[in-house]
């Protein structure tokens, strides 16, 4: 199997499965508890339909929007996702540049690999940084200035991990980053030798931006969960959001929001936008999806702040029910994340042509010239 | 297993499968992306119960119904499908033979493989011609002249395929028309070779209503998906819609509607009937299903036109269920492909006899005795 042979979710996971050690390909496909949540992320696009308009002459439909004030070419871009060097030991520049070229947005996580000033030497593309508030405020404020100097256009505050959710299978395969040899997964790291021997003549692996900050987490073996919950503020609360929409002072998004209440205290604390999340199901198991969620949010406050669509989403068609239902774009994690262990920068453009070109062909078929056209008479939801 | 073994509609599925190299098997069998809407074509019947009557006597029952100012004696007739002749060497000479026995609508499509004048030369039973829309005028108009001089009493314009559906199966085998030998596919076709011999011995492989105006002809390999997106004339609208309903004179209808809106159109433009219908989850993936949408489309237009439900059709108490619903008849492609490449002619008919057995026994345990007497007073939905 080789990246040309990747048409959907499914194959890139298989590709990535393949290419990575186990500890680390579950890391990326696991989520909370039973994964109840994780997998009605996409299973609550099934319950509604799209009604097509025939003979509309679309042409070639504009598959552009805006969001945190830059115009992307498609409404769709990359969640921030922790140590991506773990997937493909071109990490968060392979990712950046594929997005870049694709004219969407890239998204840097607090515990990115690389620097923030090392992505925006590489990439003029449009630029979201995952902000955590750290119990050392130093560190945020820190994170938030070298942000600002280095021309990232957003700022997402992640409010979903307050603490570290309960990922059962890395409990089981011993996942620590960076990773650490134990009797269970050294037969794994072992059967996959080109992965070990990337990984460990790329360069040395670190928490890049909170690396001169803190001793913690970068270099000892240690689990994020650990991480998580030593490093992020627990006490974290809407004043300290407030802080850092301030501070920051420009397009802002809270990533994680579910409820109907929290969206409209985004607006009073003046964010731009909120992200409807579950961190992709890796936190709170049984908590609602995205999906399920999203029209009583955008029926609350989608004339008032951006609506961005995170996790579950795998089709074209995920993207298409999406914004019926009143989302500006979508993001993903993991199958980005498994086209990068898949292919490094090739299989995130692989990924990003095939979602391109998937969204593309469902305009069409939809009668659709632009992402205006998709509003809710043409997504009707079965009883 | 044989055509004597063969009940339902899985297993004329499976000795199809049996009997067809895996690439053309999954051309009939697939559908779009993750082949959701194919799957709720089927399921959706399975949300509404019947209610019989009884003591009603029954003896006799009448199953004839008129479309298009024809009348069948079925309530359900051969939607237009593509290429048969790869299904079996016969083709349409086999489905035709079989619809005129029953008396049924015999839908051919722009891609037969057997020409309208040999087709109409051969039954005087009820025949639609399916029309695909050309950005070669001369193609368009040479199609219409042939049905019409060949007396096909309806023109239906299939106004789905505006562009390729994402057939991954198709990706995956390799499937061209005609087939072309690819190391992959190959075994496939080595293991089948009552198939090939049939294939290549029974006369050459044509498209003989393309065939003038293809210049490499057709019987050079090309993939659907690439038909419909070179050939087709993606800027068809419904000015174009009207004149070919004018032009056209007689009998004409528009196969591919969901919208309630376009249905309304589509009596505005003359058409004399519509089919509700998804391709077969063939293109749009996480589209409605035609049953799923059938009584709106009853609701707005079943008195000014024939509405026809296509789709998803496994059994007789799925017709009588659309029936109830308003539809004025039922219409399906693999309900007859699979029992076309299973056993040809008597294979079609095989399955046509089955269905219309389950069509009397259903319709006597309704209570009913024509399908006038068929209402909606008949149906639970379930919440
Ligand atoms: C391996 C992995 C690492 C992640 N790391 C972060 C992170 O550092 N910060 C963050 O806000 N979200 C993180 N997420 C969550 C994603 O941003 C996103 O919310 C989620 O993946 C969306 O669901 P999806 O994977 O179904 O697309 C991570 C997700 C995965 C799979
Ligand atoms: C193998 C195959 C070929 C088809 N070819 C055509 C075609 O040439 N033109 C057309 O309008 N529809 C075509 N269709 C769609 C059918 O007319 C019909 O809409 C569909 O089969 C209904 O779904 P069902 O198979 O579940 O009954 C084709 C369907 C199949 C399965």
């Amino acid at each position: 199997m080789a990246l040309k042979d990747c048409y959907n979710f499914n194959d890139f996971r298989n590709l990535a499965k393949k290419k990575l050690p186990s500890p680390i390909f579950h890391y990326i496909d696991g989520g909370a508890d039973d994964e109840t949540t994780l997998k009605r992320n996409t299973e609550a696009f099934n319950q509604c339909d799209l009604v097509p308009n025939i003979l509309a002459n679309v042409g070639k439909p504009d598959l552009s929007t805006t969001i945190f004030g830059k115009k992307i070419d498609m409404p769709i871009f990359l969640s921030p996702c922790a140590m991506q060097r773990l997937y493909h030991h071109d990490g968060d520049k392979a990712s950046a540049r594929a997005a870049e070229k694709f004219g969407t947005f890239y998204s840097m996580s607090t515990m990115a690999n690389n620097t923030i000033e090392e992505i925006s030497n590489i990439s003029g593309g449009p630029k979201l940084f995952q902000l955590y508030v750290h119990k050392d405020q130093s560190i945020t404020d820190d994170l938030i200035d070298r942000c600002k100097r280095s021309g990232f256009n957003g700022m997402c505050l992640t409010v979903d991990t307050l603490v570290a959710g309960n990922r059962e299978r890395d409990h089981r395969t011993g996942f620590t980053t960076p990773p650490k040899l134990t009797l269970q997964s050294l037969m794994s790291f072992a059967s996959h030798p080109s992965w070990v021997f990337n990984y460990l003549t790329h360069g040395k692996f670190k928490l890049a931006n909170v690396a001169s900050k803190t001793d913690k987490g970068t270099n000892i073996a240690k689990s994020v969960i650990e991480y998580i919950n030593e490093q992020y503020d627990p006490s974290m609360n809407w004043k300290d959001a407030e802080y850092c929409v301030k501070k920051w002072n420009g397009p802002f998004a809270l990533k994680g929001v579910m409820s109907v209440d929290d969206a409209k205290r985004a607006i009073d604390i003046g964010c731009t936008a909120i992200m409807i999340s579950n961190h992709g199901g890796r936190q709170l198991d049984g908590s609602r999806s995205p999906f399920d969620q999203i029209k009583a949010i955008s029926d609350a406050v989608g004339d008032k702040l951006e609506i961005i669509l995170d996790g579950g989403v795998r089709r074209g068609t995920h993207v298409l029910k999406a914004l019926a239902a009143g989302a500006k774009a979508c993001s993903f994690g993991k199958i980005f994340l498994f086209s990068l262990a898949a292919g490094g920068q090739q299989g995130v453009e692989h990924l990003l042509r095939n979602m391109h070109d998937e969204i593309n062909r469902n305009m069409v078929l939809m009668g659709c010239k632009n992402l205006k056209e998709l509003n809710s008479s043409k997504l009707i939801y079965r009883n | 297993m044989n055509l004597k073994d063969c009940h339902n509609f899985s297993d004329f599925r499976k000795l199809a499968q049996k009997r067809l190299p895996s690439p053309i098997f999954h051309y009939i069998d697939g559908a779009a992306d993750d082949e959701v809407t194919y799957a709720r074509n089927t399921s959706a019947f399975d949300d509404v119960d019947l209610v019989p009557n009884v003591l009603r006597g029954v003896e006799e029952v009448d199953l004839s119904t008129t479309i298009f100012g024809k009348k069948l004696d079925l309530p359900f007739y051969l939607s237009p499908t593509a290429l048969q002749r790869l299904f079996h060497y016969d083709g349409e000479r086999a489905v035709g033979k079989a619809a005129k026995k029953f008396n049924t609508m015999f839908g051919v499509s722009a891609l037969a493989t057997v020409s309208v004048e040999e087709i109409s030369s051969m039954i005087d039973t009820p025949k639609m011609f399916q029309f695909y829309f050309h950005k070669d005028r001369g193609l368009n108009d040479s199609c219409l002249e042939r049905a019409k001089a060949a007396n096909f009493d309806v023109m239906a314009l299939t106004v789905d395929t505006i562009t390729g559906g994402n057939r991954e199966r198709d990706l995956r085998t390799g499937f061209t028309s005609p087939p072309k030998l690819t190391l992959a596919s190959l075994y496939s076709f080595a293991t089948k070779p009552m198939w090939g011999i049939n294939y290549l011995t029974k006369g050459k492989f044509e498209l003989p209503h393309l065939q003038d105006f293809v210049k490499e002809g057709t019987d050079v390999n090309s993939s659907i998906g690439n038909y419909f997106s070179t050939m087709l004339d993606q800027s068809m609208n419904w000015k174009d819609a009207e004149n070919l309903c004018s032009k056209w004179g007689g009998h004409f209808a528009l196969k591919g509607i969901m919208s309630v809106e376009d249905a309304k159109r589509a009596v505005d433009i003359g058409c004399t009937g519509i089919m509700v219908s998804n391709h077969g989850g063939r293109q749009l993936d996480g589209s409605r299903a035609p049953f799923d949408q059938l009584a709106e489309i009853v609701d707005a237009v079943g008195d000014k036109l024939d509405v026809i439900c296509e789709g998803g059709i496994h059994r007789g108490t799925h017709m009588l269920k659309a029936l109830s619903l308003g539809a004025k008849a039922c219409s399906g492609g693999r309900l007859y492909l699979y029992a076309l490449a299973a056993g040809g002619q008597a294979g079609v008919e095989r399955a046509l006899e089955k269905y219309k057995a389950e069509l009397v026994r259903d319709m006597k345990l309704m209570g009913c005795t024509k399908i006038s007497d068929l209402n909606r007073s008949n149906l639970r939905f379930r919440k």
